[in-house]
Parts: C-alpha cells; sequence; structure tokens
C-alpha cells in the first residue's frame, strides 16, 4: 500500500524538468557567466593599461597605497576605516609571500564568481527553481489529483523538498563547473593549485592573521562551494515554505525578491541596528568569512550565520509541512 | 443487498465559523449510480472535497469498503476514483505522461492497464500529445481515465456534465450506466438538474442547505414529482374527463382543482395522446397548459415549504 518515496521524487523531477525550470536556470548562468568574464577581462585590461605594466606586484602596492590614503583622510566613517585596516594588512601579506591575488584563471574566476553571487543571484536563481513548487498546483488545480491518491499528504510535501533539494545541488555544482568551463576560454584553466590566504580571524574590528594559513585554490573552491551550498538549500527551504503558504506564483516570486534585495541593503546599512543579524537574508556571504572581510554586524561569525540559517530553515519547513498537512484544499 | 461502498454519517463541516454542511448521512452500494442532487451553494462540493480527502470533516463518519478515511487514509482513498469540478491535468506532460504520474503514485499498475485504459475512455490516437492541445471532452476522458487506472470501487464525480455539450453528454451518460452495470463500479454523481439525475441515476439523495432531506429511489422520487398538467373542460363534462383520464397509463394522478380545471400528474410526452383520449370520449377540451415540476419545487414541497401538489409554473418543457 505504501507508495516508495523514489516514485514520487520520480513524478516530482519529470514535472520540474517539463516545466522547463532547470533549463531556464542553466542558461540563465550560460548567459550571464560570459557577461561576468568580458567585465573581469576588461577591468583586469583596465588596471594593466592604468599601470602600464602586466607585473601585479606594482598594481597590488599601488591599491596598498590608495587605501592608506583614504585612511589618512579624516572624514572617513569609524566601520569603514576598520575594514580598509584589515584590507591592507591582507594584500600586505599577499605581497610579502609573493602571491598574485587576482592570478586570472578559471578556478580564479569562480572563486570571484562565488563571493560576487553568494547573496544575492544564487539564491535568486533557486527561488526561480522553487517558487511554484507547490504554489502552481494549488493554482493549476492538480494538487487535487496529488492528494487524492494512496500517499500520505507528508509524503507528498516530502517528495516535493527531495527534488528541490537534488536540483539546487545540482545548480551549484553547474555554477562552479559553468563558471570554470566558460572563463577558462578566456582566462585559461590553471590555477587549481594556486595557494589561497584563509583563516583570517576578526576580533574587535581588528585583523588577526596568526591563524592565517594557506590552502591550495581548490581546496579553497571547494570550502566556498560547499557553503554556497549551504546557503541555496536554506534559500531553497524558504522558498518551498512560501510557495506552499503563497497561492501566486509572482506574489512568491515578489516575496522571496523583495526579502533577499532587502538583505543586501540591510548587510550595507545595519552595522548600528545589531538585532538584524538574526534575519537569514543578513547572513547569507559566508564566502566573506574565508576570505577575511569584516562581517556587516559586529558579533558575527561563521558558526553564528550557520547557526542562524540552520534555524530559519528548520522553522520555514515546520511551517510548511504543518500548513500542507492541514489545509483543505477549496478551489 | 449489494455491498456498501460508501458510507457517510452525520457529516459536519464549518468553513470559518460558518456551517456549511449539517448532518450528512447516506450509503452508496456496489453497482449502482447514486445522484446527488442540490441547487448551487447546497453544499455537494464541499461534501464531495471531504469524501475524497481534499478537506477534513468537523465531525462525523466516511467509510469506503468498510475503511475509516479518518483513520487510513491511504487505504481508503485506493478505493476511490474521483473528478472533482474540472479534470485537473498536468497540461505541460502528454496523456500518458498524465496517467503514468498517477501510476507511480498509486502503485501495482501495470504499463498493460495504462493501454487497456486509454483503448477504454478511446484516447489513443491522441495519448502522447501534450495535455494543452486536448479539447475539454478529450480531457474529460483522460479525467476519467486517470479516476479508473486504479481499478477502483467507487468513481465519484461533481457536477461532471458541467460544460459539455449534449452528444457529450448522452456520452458520458451511457458511460457511466455501463461502468456500474458491467464492471458493478459504484458511481457518485452530484448534479443541480434534476433531468440529469432522472436520466442517470438509480437512487438519490438530496441535499439542501447542507441537509439531507431525502433518500431513495429516482424511479419513486419522479413518480411523486411526475409534470402536471393543467386541462380546462366546461363544468359538465369535468367528471367524466377524470375518469377518462384516469384509465390512461401515462397519468400517475389526477384531481379536480376548480369548477373548470383539473389537474393531471403525467409524463409530458404523452399529453397528445390524453388529449386525443379525451376528445374520442366526447370532452370538449377547451385548453391544456403542461407545467414541469423543477427542482425548486421539489424542495419547496420537500422541506414544507409549497403546497402539497408543487408550486406552478407555465409553459410547456421543452426536453
Ligand atoms: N472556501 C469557502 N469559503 C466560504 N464559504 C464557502 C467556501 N466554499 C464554499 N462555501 C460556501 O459553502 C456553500 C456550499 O458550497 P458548495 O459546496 O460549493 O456548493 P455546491 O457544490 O452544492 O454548489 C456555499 O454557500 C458556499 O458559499
Ligand atoms: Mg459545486
Amino acid at each position: 500500500m505504501e507508495q516508495s518515496i523514489v516514485g514520487l521524487v520520480q513524478n516530482e523531477t519529470i514535472k520540474l524538468l517539463r516545466r522547463r525550470r532547470f533549463l531556464v536556470v542553466v542558461l540563465i548562468l550560460a548567459i550571464l557567466i560570459p557577461i561576468f568574464t568580458y567585465a573581469q577581462y576588461r577591468s583586469v585590461v583596465t588596471a594593466q593599461e592604468r599601470m602600464g605594466t602586466t607585473d601585479w606586484r606594482p598594481l597590488l602596492t599601488q591599491q596598498i597605497v590608495d587605501m592608506q590614503n583614504r585612511l589618512a583622510s579624516s572624514r572617513l566613517p569609524e566601520e569603514w576605516r576598520d575594514l580598509i585596516k584589515v584590507r591592507i594588512a591582507q594584500q600586505q601579506y599577499y605581497l610579502d609571500h609573493d602571491i598574485n591575488p587576482m592570478a586570472p584563471g578559471g578556478p580564479t574566476f569562480a572563486r570571484g564568481f562565488m563571493d560576487q553571487a553568494i547573496s544575492m543571484f544564487l539564491p535568486m536563481i533557486i527561488v526561480v527553481l522553487a517558487v511554484d513548487l507547490v504554489s502552481s498546483e494549488f493554482s493549476e488545480g492538480t494538487v487535487k489529483l496529488l492528494l487524492t491518491r494512496p500517499v500520505r499528504r507528508w509524503k507528498v510535501l516530502t517528495s516535493k523538498y527531495i527534488t528541490l533539494l537534488l536540483f539546487t545541488s545540482l545548480t551549484v555544482l553547474t555554477t562552479l563547473i559553468l563558471a570554470y568551463l566558460l572563463s577558462g576560454v578566456v582566462f585559461g584553466y590553471s590555477g587549481w593549485d594556486l595557494p589561497i590566504l584563509t583563516g583570517f580571524e576578526v576580533s574587535g574590528g581588528e585583523l588577526e592573521t596568526s591563524g592565517a594559513f594557506m590552502l591550495p585554490q581548490w581546496q579553497f573552491l571547494l570550502m566556498q562551494y560547499g557553503l554556497g551550498w549551504f546557503v541555496c538549500l536554506v534559500v531553497a527551504t524558504v522558498t518551498l515554505m512560501v510557495s506552499v503558504l503563497v497561492r501566486s506564483a509572482a506574489a512568491g516570486m515578489g516575496i522571496m525578491m523583495a526579502a533577499l534585495i532587502s538583505g543586501t541593503i540591510l548587510t550595507q546599512m545595519a552595522s548600528s541596528w545589531e538585532s538584524s543579524k538574526y534575519l537569514f537574508v543578513v547572513n547569507l556571504q559566508l564566502t566573506d568569512y574565508l576570505n577575511g572581510t569584516l562581517p556587516p554586524i559586529k558579533g558575527m561569525t561563521l558558526p553564528f550565520s550557520l547557526t542562524v540559517l540552520s534555524v530559519w530553515a528548520i522553522a520555514a519547513l515546520i511551517i510548511a509541512y504543518a500548513t500542507f498537512i492541514r489545509r483543505d484544499v477549496t478551489s | 443487498m449489494a455491498e456498501t461502498v460508501l458510507s457517510v454519517k452525520g457529516l459536519q463541516k464549518a468553513i470559518g465559523k460558518k456551517p456549511i454542511i449539517h448532518d450528512i448521512t447516506f450509503d452508496v452500494f456496489a453497482g449502482e449510480v447514486f445522484g446527488f442532487l442540490g441547487p448551487n451553494g447546497a453544499g455537494k462540493t464541499t461534501t464531495i472535497r471531504m469524501l475524497v480527502g481534499l478537506a477534513k470533516a468537523d465531525g462525523g463518519d466516511i467509510r469506503i469498503g468498510g475503511i475509516s478515511l479518518q483513520e487510513q487514509f491511504p487505504q481508503a482513498i485506493a478505493q476511490v476514483g474521483c473528478i472533482v469540478e474540472n479534470p485537473e491535468l498536468y497540461k505541460f506532460l502528454t496523456g500518458r505522461e498524465n496517467l503514468e504520474q498517477f501510476a507511480r503514485m498509486s502503485g501495482g499498475i501495470t504499463p498493460e492497464r495504462i493501454e487497456e485504459i486509454v483503448r477504454f475512455v478511446d484516447l489513443e490516437r491522441a495519448i502522447d500529445d501534450k495535455v494543452k492541445t486536448y479539447s475539454l471532452g478529450m480531457r474529460q476522458r483522460l479525467g476519467i481515465a486517470q479516476a479508473l487506472l486504479h481499478r477502483p470501487k467507487i468513481l465519484i464525480l461533481d457536477e461532471p456534465t458541467n460544460g459539455l455539450d449534449p452528444a457529450g453528454i448522452r456520452e458520458l451518460r451511457q458511460f457511466i450506466r455501463k461502468l456500474a452495470e458491467e464492471e458493478g463500479l459504484a458511481v457518485f454523481i452530484s448534479s443541480h438538474l434534476l433531468s440529469e439525475i432522472e436520466m442517470m441515476c438509480d437512487r438519490v439523495a438530496i441535499i439542501s442547505q447542507g441537509k439531507v432531506i431525502s433518500v431513495g429511489l429516482v424511479k419513486e422520487l419522479m413518480e411523486q414529482f411526475a409534470d402536471q398538467v393543467d386541462w380546462t373542460i366546461p363544468s359538465s363534462h369535468i367528471q367524466k374527463a377524470e375518469e377518462i383520464l384516469r384509465t390512461l397509463q401515462a397519468v400517475t394522478d389526477v384531481w379536480v382543482v376548480s369548477e373548470e380545471c383539473l389537474k393531471s400528474r403525467m409524463d409530458i410526452e404523452k399529453v397528445s395522446e390524453a388529449n386525443q383520449a379525451l376528445v374520442n370520449g366526447g370532452i370538449p377540451v377547451m385548453g391544456i397548459a403542461t407545467k414541469t415540476v423543477t427542482l425548486e419545487d421539489l424542495f419547496l414541497t420537500l422541506t414544507g415549504g409549497g403546497g402539497s401538489h408543487g408550486a406552478e409554473h407555465s409553459g410547456a418543457r421543452t426536453k
């Protein structure tokens, strides 16, 4: 009598693919990554032209000098001052140890891409994937077929959630592969072993380099994409809840966009509103902890952000299941 | 007596604070077509939603093949096939892919069974086309195919003739009779049209404002509420006319209303025969008015709101 969850996941996979959701995601990536690649290429070229050299050391030295000049300006707010000090210490470390932090190459691009994409672009793509997973069944009326079969409701939702997690993982993997392959056309495919500096601790606005150490870039990428994957799973889970609660895909999309965008705005200006650090959208920029960038709000650490995100995901799941199991279907 | 396939006892449901379903009780047996008759807003769809597990009952008991729907949902619902309101299908999938979706959810359905049901509803040629290219009639048939795919004991249809043309309705009617008579399926059909229930169903539950007000054989109900004909006849002949009408088979009841008016309850198609009989008997018939008993009349009578012979509506019925 009890149907296997595998068959249900197969059903959901077929529906998701035939709705062309994953195709849209891959197309977005395949169009935007070349654009970002070109932008990156232009900025490297421009920087080299300005310096009149392709040697990166003068470039890095110039950046340090630039930042020191800004520090000297007295009108700089205190938070910015801390941030710039941290940056200078970091750049100085690269210079002293003869590491080119901007060394182009597919892996380096993929790393930079994840840094940029983790808090906005990737979550947005996951929202596209997840936003009508449940609500479309309600708006199209097909939920009537789904819930009048010999399958309990929690199992129906679980099959949807498993499918969503599978495709979310696949999206992160596709991002890595496409970022590497497409940017490699311009920057080359080497750079997996490039040493990357990580392990910074930030305490009281000071960058602690004592714990810093080198990682081959491929290991760093693994950690970075692992964090990106985690962020995407959390966003997928929250979007699933929205999809259960809201009937229309447009409304769900609006809610998630608004949340993500306000997250970005808050991380830029919320340092004085401390409790905003408990919002999940403020905690998406996990890769910054690897890079040694100052967190947007004091007191935020990697374990803190992971905990906040997990709590949000669990709460979203509980709400999604409770609502889906109890709700009467009326058209 | 045949097996009881669906048994509903004391069903109750409120939406928000407003009670919609008060006390619904009836049984449906194997091999019969059971009508669920009530005007719009009576609570038919709400009841059906509870029967198929889309909504939870606030009180009462639903058993399918003896198994409680509330307690053992998968086991109970496995015996039900249904179309609630419109047949909703995945339009971006083909007919076959739709059936495969349901097969994976129901379990134990072979590809041969899918072929068989596709032949049964006569969709062989279109089954590999996307459902969005289907006509309403084809969607209806695919809907029936998905409802019957897992060999249910009872088929539940909510106003299945909505949106169908007369040919489609006739086809559906024959199909439903065939299912009940040849396959021994119980079929539960809701409708707000008395004529539809009359043509399709063996038994009927009449529902009004969330309550069942009568359950019984359709034939008995129709005899009680057959259409009426008013005869205007000179008072001198009225007694003779009454006697003649009484002898006719098509006439179930005759009574004198006033000095010049006689009323008979009868099949309206037989009016000209009755007229012929009266004329042959030397009665100068001065006027004939036919009145169709509508669902509203029936309700007025059953709920005690109207006269014992139903409210009057003039004009011939077009059938
Ligand atoms: N979602 C709802 N919210 C509030 N009232 C509802 C809802 N659905 C149905 N009703 C009310 O319940 C009653 C029965 O509706 P319904 O079961 O659809 O009737 P029927 O199918 O017999 O036409 C109607 O009075 C309707 O207004
Ligand atoms: Mg209805």
